[in-house]
């Protein structure tokens, strides 16, 4: 991996953006951040101290809602989304992860992997831990791990680390007279991980409560609680960037007498119809069950041999949103205290 | 990978009522296309135009014209707009879909009660089938239904009572017949006329009926591993995508919808989310 000094954000945001669209967290009115279309003039959220965009950047290959192919009344046609190049800048080793992992589960998918295809990545190490998170604890970060992003930032006080970390990442630099980066800045990279992991607040709650998970011994009846604090807001699933459920729906189109347009739409587990079927036969049907289903999802033992990984990335977004209070935190210290 | 979610065109080639509320539809394939060959237990989802897209199972796996057949219920939104569908009606189709089938193979030779719940016979038509067809099999049949109005596949009834023994049980009573109740209340009696305890029982039904089979055969000495039960889950890809028919860490749509039931005990062991 080449390593270059960058002196200034914008000299990259302008020549990254000559041939791609740029998108990268930045704050709106209301405090909170969000992927937004970006160039030489933006301010991207680039803090050592990272505050994670609300949104992961999941749906800018699994889209929040798109068509699937069309009928014209004798023939289903394909509707591939055409995607312009586009580069997701700062993106944090929580969501890197996040992506790696969905990459996997939908390499089969064209629709993802058109959007995915045409995307430059880059990363950006988190030099401090977020409120929340917990990415150490879950082989996440901070700092971006290898083969998750093609260009790799961090922060210096005499100016940016850059990495070219895939061949993609190196073609995207060329032309941008950069000097190599002083020799021992990735040594000390590698280094400052573990230090910049020491930093972060005590997790092992999460280690306990996965424990725990993973013997099965959850009594049901802490999961019912939960259950009753569970609104099926889908506001974890929606912001959790590994979750990956989908709903199909069709509505007519003008095209021919039946002609229709068939649609997927992100769905969750945590909705009481997830599961059921016509006949009424609903194995999702205790509200309990579904938010054991959400955490089995995420942590269990049963996904480490396809995936590498677990699910959860450490992010803390559900532990921020849920109104119910059975975020990652408040589950696994529940869960952890009947250990 | 393109096409992954896409339908291919079919057509409705025959259709006949085949108990209350249940018909069954003959589909070919249109113009040039062709249907991939399928193995029993698998199955494949069902465009109806405009009304969405479901699982069902094959009743008779595609020939080699690439017609085939499905019993099919008229319970939803989507099955009530089929059943305002005609012969010669355009729908689309995807499939075959599901790796866990009927272990044809591990089956050949043995003695093997199947036991049907409902419309649950239809997923078994074709292991039935490909097991009449091994004259070393021995094989018997127990079919539940609520009463002789609400049962189905009679042709193929017909002519497999000439070919094994079937008890056709009732939930409610009936005249004619001295099989009141469950399937599981009469399980002495068809393996009377089997000649003795079974090697192998397949079923498929009511989840309930399934699991109280599958205990029943656990407690009278077969083993797990030769208990295999037809799974029924919502879906909305039958790829392992969509995320709807999760049962503990597997997804009936792949790893499905045929599981032994000690496969399904150690899934079930795993959460309680099944």
């Amino acid at each position: 991996m080449r390593a270059y000094l960058l002196e200034d954000i914008p000299s990259l945001l302008t020549h990254l953006g000559k041939d791609r669209q740029l998108f990268a967290p930045q704050h709106i009115e209301d405090g909170d951040l969000h992927w937004l279309p970006a160039d030489a003039a933006s301010e991207p959220a680039l803090d050592s101290k990272p505050l994670l965009p609300l949104s992961s950047p999941k749906a800018f290959f699994f889209a929040e809602r798109e068509t699937l192919f069309r009928f014209d009344g004798s023939n289903f046609i394909e509707t591939l989304p055409e995607v312009e190049p586009q580069a997701l800048f700062g993106v944090r080793s929580c969501d890197l992860c996040a992506i790696t992992y969905q990459d996997q589960f939908f390499k089969q998918d064209p629709y993802y992997q058109a959007r995915r295809q045409a995307t430059l990545l880059i990363g950006l190490d988190c030099l401090e831990p977020c409120d929340g998170g917990f990415c150490p604890t879950v082989d996440a970060g901070p700092f971006v791990r290898e083969g998750m992003a093609d260009l790799i930032l961090q922060h210096h006080e005499q100016g940016w680390l850059l990495i070219a970390a895939s061949d993609k990442g190196k073609k995207s630099i060329d032309g941008l007279p950069l000097p190599p980066a002083p020799s021992d800045w990735q040594v000390q990279r590698e280094r400052h991980e573990h230090e910049i992991a020491a930093r972060f607040p005590d997790a092992t709650h999460i280690e306990a409560g996965v424990q725990f998970l993973n013997s099965g011994e959850v009594a049901a009846t802490t999961w019912e609680a939960m259950g009753l604090q569970c609104l099926s807001c889908s506001g974890c699933t929606s912001l959790c960037p590994s979750c990956s459920c989908f709903a199909t729906f069709e509505h007519p189109t003008e095209e021919a007498d039946n002609g229709f347009e068939r649609e997927r739409c992100w769905d969750s587990c945590l909705y009481e119809a997830f599961q059921r079927e016509a006949s009424g036969h609903n194995p999702g049907a205790k509200a309990g069950a579904r938010v054991e289903r959400f955490w089995f999802h995420k942590f269990s033992d049963d996904y480490t041999a396809e995936f590498g990984r677990y699910g959860c990335v450490g992010c803390g977004r559900c532990e921020r949103i849920c109104p119910g209070v059975i975020g990652v935190h408040s589950v696994m210290k529940r869960i952890s205290a009947q250990s | 990978m393109n096409g992954l979610l896409i339908p291919q065109p079919i057509r409705i080639a025959e259709l006949y009522e085949d108990g209350e509320d249940s018909r069954h539809f003959t589909f070919e394939p249109v113009g040039d296309t062709s249907i991939q060959q399928a193995k029993p237990g698998q199955f494949f989802n069902l465009t109806v135009p405009g009304h969405g897209e479901a699982a069902f199972t094959y009743l008779s796996l595609p020939d080699s014209d690439g017609r085939c057949s499905a019993l099919i219920r008229k319970v939803g939104d989507l099955t009530s707009a089929l059943f305002e569908r005609s012969k010669g009606d355009l729908l689309g189709y995807r499939g075959p879909f599901g790796q866990g089938i009927w272990p044809l193979d591990q089956l050949k030779g043995k003695r093997v009660l199947v036991l049907a719940g409902g419309c649950g016979l239809a997923p078994l038509a074709s292991i039935i089938e490909a097991l009449l067809a091994d004259n070393e099999t021995q094989l018997g049949l127990i079919y539940g239904s609520r009463d002789p109005a609400n049962q189905n596949l009679e042709r193929e009834r017909a002519a497999w009572h000439k070919q094994l023994p079937i008890i056709e049980a009732f939930d409610l009573p009936a005249a004619g017949t001295k099989y009141i109740g469950t399937p599981l209340n009469h399980i002495d009696a068809i393996l009377a006329q089997l000649g003795g305890e079974p090697e192998a029982v397949l079923t498929c039904g009511p989840e309930v009926m399934m699991n109280a089979a599958a205990d029943l055969f656990i407690k009278r000495g077969l083993s797990g591993d030769n208990i295999w039960l037809a799974l029924e889950r919502r879906m909305h890809c039958g790829v392992g995508l969509c995320g709807h028919c999760y049962l503990g860490s597997s997804y009936v749509c792949v790893d499905g919808p045929v599981y032994s039931w000690n496969e399904l005990t150690r899934l079930r062991g795993t959460t309680t989310a099944t």
